[in-house]
């Protein structure tokens, strides 16, 4: 298991938007030890109900979801002045050039691709909460 | 006005007005030496004599006449009329020389020409006889071919009417969708795909004369990939053209299913091993020799499923049609298909061609376009993408950005394409790619569609068929001598080298190749490649050919270069200018090569020789010039350039040596060796 930095921000409001259940419960775990509130939804539609009303910091958002795809979810949460200031980390199995591409022109803030290394990933989540989003 | 007048007619007048003149010039002379006489004396004697001398005169003038009208004039009108009833008759009479008996030499000229007439008419028949019978036979053997293609061709008009299908053609389209001979094609396909190959053909600066789609019946129950080419009118664009079916309604199905199948499977696992990876590298293994070798399978097994999806991806759907088009022909296809919605829009576009189904990917944008139509006009741009294999399709409007929910639904629906599981999400899967909203500044939204670009392919007229049916005639059984020059196969080369001295180290590094097969040269069938000397390349040497050091990094070296030159050359005479030369680097590497090179060789100096004398210049350049031979001055010095100078020069000496009367490839040899002095002076 990995150090966290001692600078990194804590205390966070993270959505977690994940239908596989193992990797839902590794970043969970992962975001909880890292010092941030985690609220775990595994359905696209579910989240897309919810999200305006937890007024998440960060969002870790898979792609290919039940109910709703990431893509939707992404496009959404910029479409919502309410969540302006919400970092969207996109997260995909696939890592194909266009998903990426895709995934920025629709507002995600930052895309990385399975498998990650744990260390990246925290230096992404700890970078994207650092710097307050510009409107 | 005298000239019009007939001939005997003029000459009948010339004579009278003589016989006239000649009467009043005798009753003038009698009357003044009447006049002058002292005493005057009775004028009777002088009437008389004046009388009988003009009867007499006249008389002559009169059988003088006669004889001219009867051996001079009528002839001549009777030769006139017969040598143009000669010029406009196929069959007529031929000159009766004796009626012209008194004409001199005219009759037997007039009686030459109409010889030559009547002789260059009969051997005009013959021609045109015998390249009937040729192109009949030609015919034949074509639609002996078009039988035995394993694909459905049907020939179109202009107009879009059959006018020729084969029996595959006849067993693709069945019942309703059966071709009938000057019925519109449209009856046995749906127009859309058709209509909008054609016309992305004939588009006036349309840069290609094949295109490849995808095409159906009217009734859906079969599906093609189909090849349009045009069949050439001259210059002219907007004649027939030439469709090829190949029936994939089953692969469609059969593909359609599997494809999916490996594609589901392939994402799922993915996905699956993309997690267990990501879990295993949640911990560091530790001292555990069991957990290390864990996380290691774990990681190979992502990284093989990885490298699996990753080839998968590479190889899915290389069978479905693409072409290459251009994107100003994209934009016109599209605006054709808005008009008739009443849909319009800006267009704007870079000089670049995409590589896709034109016909499926104006669907797909016509589609999108439809749907947009309310958000004011759309501006269509086409454009380079992020990297140079990339071309961008953007349409932009005001309004807000289009929501994926709803995309996805656009996508979902079926295309007007003859089947419920062509939709635009389909389409894009199948080029590899997706299309997604932006927002842009100042209330405008886009939609995105990135297409894989291209280069121009050059070379399109190396596509034609060859072919030469007069082989079938040709004996292949005389001895080498004996075989007339038309009846051999040539291989006409060059080679650019390192230096002129094959025995001191000097190396090839680019050899050129090309057939002349019946006197044509076949630019199809061409050898060019560059060769690896295994040594430097001087610098002398490169500014004459300009194949340098890095040019050659991984070319074959000599070994392989020689056995596909050999391999090239099979059974046909070598040619080349100066032969010794390249033939010394060959021979020289006979043992690495493993071939012989025990081909009959004809050398352009040695038949120069033959043809022009001994002592004219023979240098290549000479050559081209005294036999009209134009080659690009940046071509020259190339081996292909080079080839290609010495194989049009050399077609031209073939005509040339069996207008000598060498007509066998012995009688030729024979006539080059005696030449061989040349290179000892």
């Amino acid at each position: 298991m990995t150090e966290e930095s001692d600078t990194a921000p804590r205390g966070a409001n993270i959505l977690l938007v994940e239908d596989e259940v193992n990797i839902a419960l590794a970043l969970k775990f992962l975001m909880e030890r890292m010092g941030h509130v985690v609220t775990h939804i595994d359905d696209g539609a579910a989240a897309l109900a919810q999200v305006e009303a937890l007024a998440p910091d960060l969002v870790l958002l898979d792609v290919t979801l039940p109910g709703a795809s990431g893509y939707e979810i992404c496009q959404y949460i910029r479409g919502c002045r309410a969540l302006d200031r919400a970092r969207v980390l996109v997260l995909t199995a696939r890592g194909a050039d266009i998903e990426r591409r895709k995934a920025l022109a629709l507002g995600a803030d930052g895309f990385m691709s399975k498998p990650f290394e744990m260390a990246e990933l925290q230096a992404r989540v700890a970078e994207l909460l650092a710097s307050p989003r510009e409107v | 006005m005298l000239a019009h007048w007939n001939l005997r007619l003029r000459v009948f007048l010339f004579f009278a007005l003589l016989g006239l003149a000649s009467l009043v010039l005798i009753g003038g002379g009698l009357w003044l030496g009447w006049s002058r006489a002292v005493p005057r004396p009775d004028p009777g004697a002088f009437v008389l004599g004046g009388a009988a001398g003009g009867f007499a005169v006249l008389g002559l003038i009169t059988w003088i006449w006669r004889l001219f009208d009867e051996n001079l004039a009528r002839p001549m009108q009777a030769l006139a009329a017969q040598l143009r009833v000669l010029a406009h008759a196929e069959d007529a009479k031929p000159l009766d020389a004796n009626q012209a008996q008194y004409l001199g030499d005219l009759a037997p000229a007039a009686h030459a020409i109409a010889e030559r007439l009547s002789a260059t008419r009969d051997d005009l028949a013959l021609a045109v006889e015998r390249e009937t019978t040729r192109l009949a036979e030609e015919k034949e053997r074509l639609e002996t071919l078009l039988a035995d293609v394993n694909a459905g061709i049907l020939l179109c008009s202009g107009d879009h009417k059959v006018v020729f299908y084969n029996s595959v053609a006849r067993n693709l389209l069945q019942d309703s969708n059966a071709p009938r001979l000057n019925q519109p094609v449209t009856g046995c396909l749906r127009e859309g795909p058709v209509l909008h190959a054609y016309e992305r053909l004939t588009q006036e600066g349309a840069a290609h004369s094949e295109t490849q789609f995808l095409c159906s019946t009217p009734d859906g129950t079969a599906m093609f990939t189909a090849t349009m080419r045009l069949v050439p009118q001259g210059n002219a664009r907007g004649g027939g053209y030439a469709l090829t079916l190949r029936d994939v309604t089953a692969d469609i199905g059969l593909h359609a299913a599997r494809e999916t199948l490996l594609a589901d499977m392939i994402e799922d696992m993915r996905r699956k091993a993309a997690n267990l990876d990501t879990l295993s590298r949640l911990r560091a293994a530790g001292d555990d020799p069991i957990e290390q070798a864990l996380v290691q399978e774990t990681r190979a097994l992502a990284q093989a499923v990885d490298c699996f999806g990753a080839r998968y991806n590479e190889t899915a759907d290389v069978w479905w049609p693409r072409a290459e088009i251009a994107a100003r022909d994209l934009m016109d296809s599209l605006r054709a298909r808005l008009r008739s919605e009443g849909v319009t829009f800006s267009a704007s576009h870079q000089p670049l061609s995409v590589v896709c189904d034109g016909f499926m990917v104006v669907s797909l944008l016509a589609q999108v376009a439809l749907r947009l139509r309310d958000g004011g006009e759309i501006a269509l741009a086409i454009g380079p993408g992020e990297t140079a294999e990339e071309a961008l399709v953007t349409l932009d409007w005001t309004g807000a950005p289009v929501a994926m929910a709803e995309l996805e639904r656009w996508l979902a629906e079926p295309l007007d394409l003859g089947q419920a599981d062509l939709t635009g999400r389909f389409v894009l899967a199948r080029h590899g790619t997706d299309i997604w909203p932006e927002a842009l500044p100042d209330g405008r939204a886009r939609l995105c569609l990135p297409l894989p670009r291209v280069e121009e392919t050059g070379d399109h007229d190396l596509r034609g068929a060859v072919y030469d049916f007069s082989l079938f005639e040709k004996s292949r059984v005389a001895p080498l001598a004996d075989m007339a020059l038309d009846d051999l196969s040539y291989v006409v080369f060059d080679t650019e080298t390192t230096g002129l001295l094959p025995s001191q180290g000097d190396e090839i590094v680019q050899i050129a190749a090309l057939r002349v097969v019946g006197g044509k040269l076949l630019l199809a069938e061409r050898l060019d490649m560059l060769v690896d000397p295994g040594r430097n390349i001087p610098e002398a040497s490169t500014k004459v050919h300009g194949v340098t050091q890095a040019m050659v990094q991984g070319a074959p070296r000599i070994d392989q270069a020689g056995r596909d030159l050999h391999d090239f050359a099979r059974g046909a005479v070598l040619v080349a200018h100066n032969a010794p030369f390249d033939m010394a680097f060959f021979h020289k590497h006979a043992d690495e090569i493993g071939r012989e090179f025990d081909n009959p060789v004809l050398d352009t100096v040695l038949l120069s020789a033959v043809l022009f004398g001994i002592t004219e210049d023979h240098t290549l350049d000479a050559l081209c010039t005294r036999l009209g031979v134009v080659i690009p001055e940046a071509d020259r010095h190339t081996a292909m350039g080079d080839t290609l100078a010495t194989g049009t020069v050399f077609v031209k000496m073939i005509e040339m040596l069996k207008g000598q009367g060498y007509a066998t490839f012995g009688a030729v040899h024979d006539e080059m060796k005696k030449q061989m002095r040349l290179y000892k002076r």
